[in-house]
Order: C-alpha cells, then structure tokens, then sequence
C-alpha cells in the first residue's frame, strides 16, 4: 500500500512522499483519523514527525481519534488554488483549523457547509474524501 | 536581565538607500539593488571601499540572482573583492533584515567588520508569471502533505488570523478595514509607494472577497523594489554623519514553523519580543514615538498594537478607526504605508519598515515626518509568522 501510494504522490500529485507518514494515509483508506503518540512520554502530535517533538524518542505509535473535534479557526478562499490542488479543490473553499478531541490542531478543509453559517468553535466531525484510488483526503463537516 | 543591555546605542545605522515600489520589467535585480545601494552610500557620505561586509536577503522571484549575491556578486559589483572581509546571505523571510542587524551587531561587537551594507532586492513585480507568484505564496513554508493539499496559502492565513481575532475580542470587521485607510494615508505621503490613492472603509470593504472575511485590498500586493542600510559602530557614526541611528534594544521569539503549532493565534509571540526589546533599550511603550509595524494582512498590526502595550486586547481595532495611527495622530502607525501599500516584497517587508523608522529619526522623511521622533518601534516576522521580531531605535 505505501509503494501505491508513494506513487499517487509522486507522480498524480506531484508532491513528496515521506515514509514515515504512511500509516496516515493507510489509516484514510480504513475510514481512520490517526495522529501519532509517543510510547515513552504519551504526547500526542500531529502533524506527524520522526521523533516526538517532546522527548526526542523515536518509540512512537499510532493511535485512532474519535474524529471529531471543533473549528479553531477558518477562511473561505475565493482565488484558484495552485494547478497540483486545483484538481479537486475549486473555489470557494473553505479552510480550516480543528482542534481535535484529542487535543492536536489539524488544517484542513470544512466541506458540506454553507460558508455564512461556519463559525468558531462549532463541532465537526471527520469525513473522508477520495482524490484517486490511493489517496483519501481527511475533511471535516458540521457534526450531524 | 534587571540592567540595560550592555549593547545598546553599540550599532549605529549612517546610511540608507530605496529604490521605489512598482513594476519595472525592464530592470534587472542587479540595477535595483545598485540604485539603492549607490543612494545609501551618498546618505551616509562613505566610499564604497569603506565598506568590509555585506550581508544580502534572499531574493524569491529569481533564483539565479539568489545564487549570485550569495557568492559574492555584489562584492564584485562595487569593486571591493580583496578588501570585502565577509559576504552571505541572512534569511529568515520577513524577518531576515531583523536578523542581520542581530548579525551586525556581532560582527562589530567582535571587532570582524566595522562596516557593513545590508543590502535587499526583489522582483516578485514582475520577475515571475503569475502562476509562478502564486505558488511561491502556496509553497513557502508550507508544508506539502499537511498544509498544501488543502489549498493553503497567505491570504488564508490572514483570513484563519482575522476570523479567530474578531471572535476573540469583538473587534468588527469596518475596524479592520482602518487599518488600510491609516496605511493609504500614509502611502499618499510617500513617493516609494506603490498604492498612493485614500481609501474609505466602505472602499476596502467593497472590494472582492478574497479570503474571508479579507477582500483583495485587505490583501498585500506583490512588487520589485530594492533597500540597503549601512551600519558600523557608534564610535565611527559620530565621525561620520550628523545624523546617527541607533540600535537601542532588540527582542525576539520563534513560537512555530506551522499554524497548527502555535497555541494561541491572536497573540503569537509578540508580546514576549517587545518586553525583551524594552527590557534591552531600557524604554516603555508610553517611549515609543512611532511604531513601524509588519502589515501583511491588517490583523498583524492589531495583535501587535495590543502586545506592544499600545492598546488593550480587544480594544486595537478601535484605535485605529478612530484615526490614532494616522499623520498627526497619537501613534503614527507604519509612515511608509506597510506591505499592504508600500507594496509586498518578499523577505524585504520586514526590511521597508526598519528603513522608514531610520529615515524618521533621520528627519528626512519628507512631507510625512513625524515631528520630533526620537524613538521607534520596528516589528517583523517570517514564515507564517512564526518569529515575532522587534527593534527599538533611537537617535
């Protein structure tokens, strides 16, 4: 699965793929959010590093989060995005801070939303969006 | 820290040099850079073979010249290869020019230059196509796999900023939109400038949406121009010029690399640079003259007005509707007309805030001088402002 998406990265997306994040995107085509957390110190991170950015240690899991969490923050784009985004973002789109119950801000995009009715600290919860066989993208909705 | 810094009034600035904010296709980097370089030479009365250090901003719409003023171009350029001690480049983005005063400072301190031309140039005018512009301002500090697949960029930054901001405190949106009539006052005074036409509330505010609740003249503008500042120390200034400026205290704090990192969006880590800067110049803000702030969006200068101590949190946006930052007013507030009308130059925003506040104290500000200006305040920050800088000068 890392090989298939290492290359929807690479050749689809144009961008790098980082080997260490690959049970992220694994996690997407299983319908889950995972954020990492260290063995050694329990501290939880997002977005996902090579050591724990609190003790340095390299024992560091992944765990599954509930998926949802509140708007820390957003804006609505009205401008194109770059053409490599462009191929499944178009505007207007909203962007987005969540602070997630786990306790880690994650950006990403609010979708299924008018934008005059998004406000701060509104709950949302996760939703997956597939850009191609390989690669889910984790948005966010207003809670049901 | 109890004492004053033992550094301050150490580092003086004896020159400075501007080339104008626009569009100038038919300019190489290389001829801006020396038209600002020549001015800062005869504003500071000194040869070009006084000078023994250079220290050059990176430049983000050419990345050939980028390469060039690294390796010494510049150096060779003026003629002064085999007497040059020392040339490179200092970046940090909208910060960078705070940084190598911190690096000039050491450079004199330790006796390795006495002299040393910091030098900027940019042309995101029109060095670039559009699309080339736009995704510099997708790519930057941007993480690829956690930021760029959501389509962010810096007019969504300011937009995420300003919403937090505006729920947090209750500052309104037609306050917001001061900020840029108090800029454009500013920018009419001010030849360099790119945007000299004023501005009402209601104009700002009917200008396209462009990222909520931000419209395109809430937005900065991307241009070429060029800077360059002149700094040795103080002993040598006050032989050379009737006109030093001096580096009384300086603060700073990198608080993220990321957005998602930063705890609390509405403060950064202003307010902890500007109490190291006062601690270091031995001033307050009730000291501070005028405040020469890093605009990008007009949310900056609220979080920064409210963190340096000039106004209550919540209670920015009101002083700068209330036209307290305007010519004549209480605090005059960024005299060049910022980023948002001076015009946006890369890493060289941060570095068109601190040549104003030289020029202020140097009282050659022209029909915009502030009139008896002793003391500034000059703020920068890179990245997705991810270090707050701050500078205090003084004549």
């Amino acid at each position: 699965m890392e090989t298939e998406q290492k290359k929807a990265f690479e050749e689809r997306l144009g961008l790098r793929f980082a080997h260490w994040n690959a049970p992220f995107w694994e996690g997407t085509q299983k319908g889950e959010l995972r954020i990492q957390q260290c063995r050694d110190c329990k501290h939880k991170m997002y977005p996902p590093r090579v050591y724990c950015t609190r003790c340095l240690s390299a024992n560091v899991e992944w765990i599954k989060c509930s998926g949802k969490g509140k708007l820390y923050a957003y804006s609505t784009i009205y401008e194109d995005p770059p053409p490599r985004v462009a191929k499944f973002l178009s505007p207007p789109y909203t962007l987005a801070l969540v602070d997630l119950d786990e306790g880690v801000r994650m950006l990403t995009n609010i979708v299924e939303c008018n934008p005059e009715d998004l406000k701060c600290d509104m709950e949302v919860e996760v939703v997956f969006h597939n850009i191609g066989e390989e690669v889910n993208l984790v948005w966010f909705r207003p809670k049901a | 820290m109890s004492e004053k810094w033992k550094y301050s009034r150490q580092l003086a600035v004896i020159g400075i040099g501007e080339h104008p904010s626009n569009m100038f296709a038919e300019k190489a980097p290389v001829e801006l850079g020396l038209y600002a370089i020549k001015q800062a030479l005869e504003d500071a009365g000194i040869s070009k073979d006084d000078l023994d250090a250079i220290l050059v901003h990176v430049i983000l719409a050419d990345r050939f010249f980028n390469t060039d003023i690294a390796w010494a171009r510049m150096v060779e350029e003026l003629g002064i290869g085999g007497k040059c001690k020392t040339n490179y480049m200092v970046h940090s983005g909208g910060s960078s020019a705070s940084n190598m005063l911190q690096t000039a400072l050491g450079l004199v301190a330790t006796g390795s230059a006495e002299t040393i031309l910091i030098m900027h140039v940019e042309k995101l005018g029109t060095g670039l196509p559009s699309e080339g512009v736009r995704d510099i301002f997708a790519t930057h500090g941007i993480s690829e796999e956690w930021e760029f697949l959501y389509g962010y960029n810096y007019n969504g930054i300011g937009g995420l900023l300003t919403n937090r901001f505006m729920h947090e405190t209750g500052t309104t949106i037609e306050e917001i939109a001061s900020v840029i009539v108090s800029l454009r006052k500013w920018a009419a005074l001010n030849p360099n400038a790119l945007l000299r036409r004023p501005l009402t509330v209601e104009d700002v505010l009917s200008s396209k949406v462009v990222a909520t609740p931000q419209t395109s003249r809430m937005c900065n503008i991307v241009c070429d121009g060029a800077s360059a500042i002149i700094v040795t120390t103080a002993e040598k200034a006050k032989k050379i010029t009737k006109t030093p400026v001096y580096l009384l205290g300086m603060g700073s704090l990198v608080t993220h690399y990321s957005l998602m990192s930063v705890p609390d969006m509405t403060r950064l880590g202003w307010q902890q640079a500007a109490d190291e800067a006062y601690q270091k110049a031995g001033v307050g803000p009730e000291d501070i003259d005028i405040a020469e702030i890093y605009d990008s969006y007009p949310i900056l200068p609220l979080i920064q007005l409210e963190a340096f101590g000039f106004c209550d949190r919540g209670k920015a946006g009101r002083f700068v509707y209330e036209g307290n930052t305007l010519p004549g007013g209480r605090l005059p507030m960024t005299t060049n007309g910022g980023m948002l009308c001076q015009g946006h130059l890369g890493a060289g925003g941060g570095t068109a805030v601190l040549v104003e506040a030289i020029r202020q104290l140097q009282g050659k500000a022209g029909e915009r001088q502030v009139e008896n200006a002793n003391t500034a305040l000059v703020s920068e920050v890179g990245g997705q402002y991810m270090d707050a800088h701050v500078v205090i000068l003084g004549r």
